[in-house]
């Protein structure tokens, strides 16, 4: 299936880490044939790694560090990727983290923690668009995916304001499809369940890891819960992330898709 | 982008008639590199028809006429699809129509049954059909056609269509939790108003582009959007996707 990416421009936030969504979701782009993939990450180093890779592949990119909860580093993160390849088409919005540990309740986390949180899911996401959105409504056309997260249908993990900001996105998502639909522009959400990536790290941070038979039995627990039998691979994430970004869904937009082997439904 | 279907067999139902979802799906999967697309119609002239162009791309097809409201057709459907191609991968459940559109207050019960009938009870016969010889091989796709209809309200005509769709819609997510551990999918995806024989009267895209103008992306569907979608939704591309209802709507349907 051609997903008629040729001549094609994308931007991908949160394209640093070399097992992430977002590596993966540029690779992709670049595979299927679009023009350009301009890569864009809080770190420096790594994100020179995945324009490395995409320019492997024969597609041009750019890596532009940015910190997406600045405004003023996404502003000038996008003029740049624009000076260089003269357009958007498409926007993977991949960049996002959990601040918080996990299992503390909502009432115990520090309000700067919220507002970290809120910060770079929310805000990063919507600072990021906002600055793309004008190039797009210019030239009537531009798709925009977001990375959304099962953490919105799911109560038991912990990790609530993570999942807050999240559904504020899954709501951003619709607001924006609505209000851009006669711009020419679309706007989905790819919501994904635990996938092998760095995401849950932070989770984990400064705590001792579980004994292996507690491991075996909390991985055991973990997998059952859903009911294809497996976590979700970057793979799994990227190949609908593309489908959305290509002219092949041209008449979806504002859905929410969750990717998590039938955890959420 | 390979879907990776070389070497499936697929089954579409409602692949009668010519400017329907059915058809092409039917010829996308073909064109997408599916060994086999067996379709069913009530209407075997048609469904004829549909065959002859998939076999026109180089690949298997056979016609077969059954009315997938009776039991009897389906099982005689499927063992003749699974007698001639040893198996079924994929199955897309489109067949459906608008039996009454009279408001559900002023029908009998026999014009809901009808409905339901025809729209429910048709896709629960062909996957309790087709589900043995999936489980069998331990894997399938069966991919559902819902309707964005079950979210929308105040049209009363076709209110009993809506109802039965909004079973298909939880019935997708039964399978899908059922069937996951014999690594067997199910999604449903649901269209807006497309120019297909769902429309009344000769000016089917007239009527399409007078409902399209409360639409955000200001148009209906086409057969190919609906298709897309059903074909990605058939591939292991979508592998780890399942239970999931997606509109396919121009933005008609948010949430």
């Amino acid at each position: 299936m051609d997903l008629g990416f040729k001549g094609k421009v994308a931007l991908v936030t949160g394209a640093g880490s070399q097992i992430g969504f977002g590596h993966e979701i540029a690779l992709l782009l670049a595979k299927e044939g679009c023009d350009a993939v301009a890569v864009t990450d809080i770190n420096a180093d790594d994100v020179q790694k995945t324009a490395a890779a995409v320019k492997a592949l024969g597609a041009r990119s750019a890596a532009i560090p940015a910190d997406i909860s600045k405004k003023n580093e996404v502003d000038a993160m996008v003029a740049k990727a624009l000076a260089q390849f003269k357009k958007i088409d498409i926007l993977c919005n991949v960049a996002g983290a959990i601040l918080h540990k996990d299992n503390v309740p909502l009432d115990e986390q520090q309000w700067e923690t919220w507002e970290k949180q809120l910060q770079l899911n929310l805000f990063g996401t919507m600072f990021v668009t906002r600055a793309v959105l004008p190039a797009m409504k210019k030239q009537k056309y531009g798709v925009i995916v977001n990375i959304g997260s099962g953490s919105t249908r799911q109560y038991a993990f912990g990790v609530g304001m993570y999942a807050i900001s999240k559904y504020a996105i899954d709501l951003f998502t619709r607001q924006l499809a609505y209000q851009e639909g006669k711009n020419g522009i679309r706007c989905n959400c790819i919501a994904p369940g635990p996938a092998r990536t760095n995401f849950g790290a932070v989770l984990r941070e400064g705590t001792a890891p579980p004994p292996p038979e507690q491991y075996a039995k909390m991985r055991e627990a973990m997998l059952a819960s859903f009911p294809l039998g497996r976590m979700g691979e970057p793979a799994d994430i990227a190949n609908i992330t593309v489908i959305m970004a290509s002219d092949v869904t041209g008449y979806i937009t504002g859905q929410v898709i969750h990717v998590s082997g039938g955890n959420v439904m | 982008m390979d879907l990776g279907l070389k070497g499936k067999v697929a089954l579409v139902t409602g692949a009668g008639s010519q400017i329907g979802f059915g058809h092409e799906i039917a010829l996308l999967l073909a064109a997408e590199g599916c060994d086999a697309v067996a379709v069913t119609d009530i209407n075997i002239d048609d469904c004829n028809k549909t065959a002859e162009a998939i076999k026109k791309l180089g690949k298997k097809s056979i016609a077969v006429k059954a009315d997938v409201t009776s039991q009897a057709d389906v099982a005689a459907l499927v063992k003749k699809i699974i007698d001639t191609y040893k198996k079924i991968d994929i199955l897309c459940n489109v067949a459906g129509g608008i039996a009454s559109r009279v408001p559900f207050d002023k029908a009998k019960p026999e014009d809901w049954d009808r409905d339901i009938r025809l729209n429910l009870y048709s896709l629960m016969l062909t996957c309790q059909a087709v589900l043995p010889s999936m489980r069998e091989n331990k894997t399938g796709v069966i991919v559902n056609i819902g309707s964005g209809s079950t979210r929308m309200y105040g049209h009363g005509a076709g209110n009993t269509y809506a109802i039965a769709k909004a079973g298909v819609d939880n019935f997708t997510k039964q399978v899908a939790f059922n069937e996951a551990k014999n690594g067997i999918r199910c999604n449903c995806v649901a269209p807006g108003p497309a120019p297909t024989n769902f429309i009344p009267g000769p000016d089917k895209q007239g009527m399409v582009n007078m409902l399209a103008k409360t639409i955000p992306m200001g148009r209906g569907a086409t057969q190919a959007d609906i298709a897309n979608a059903t074909a990605f939704f058939a591939s292991d591309l979508s592998g780890y996707i399942t239970g999931a209802v997606l509109h396919v709507s121009g933005g008609s349907v948010l949430d």
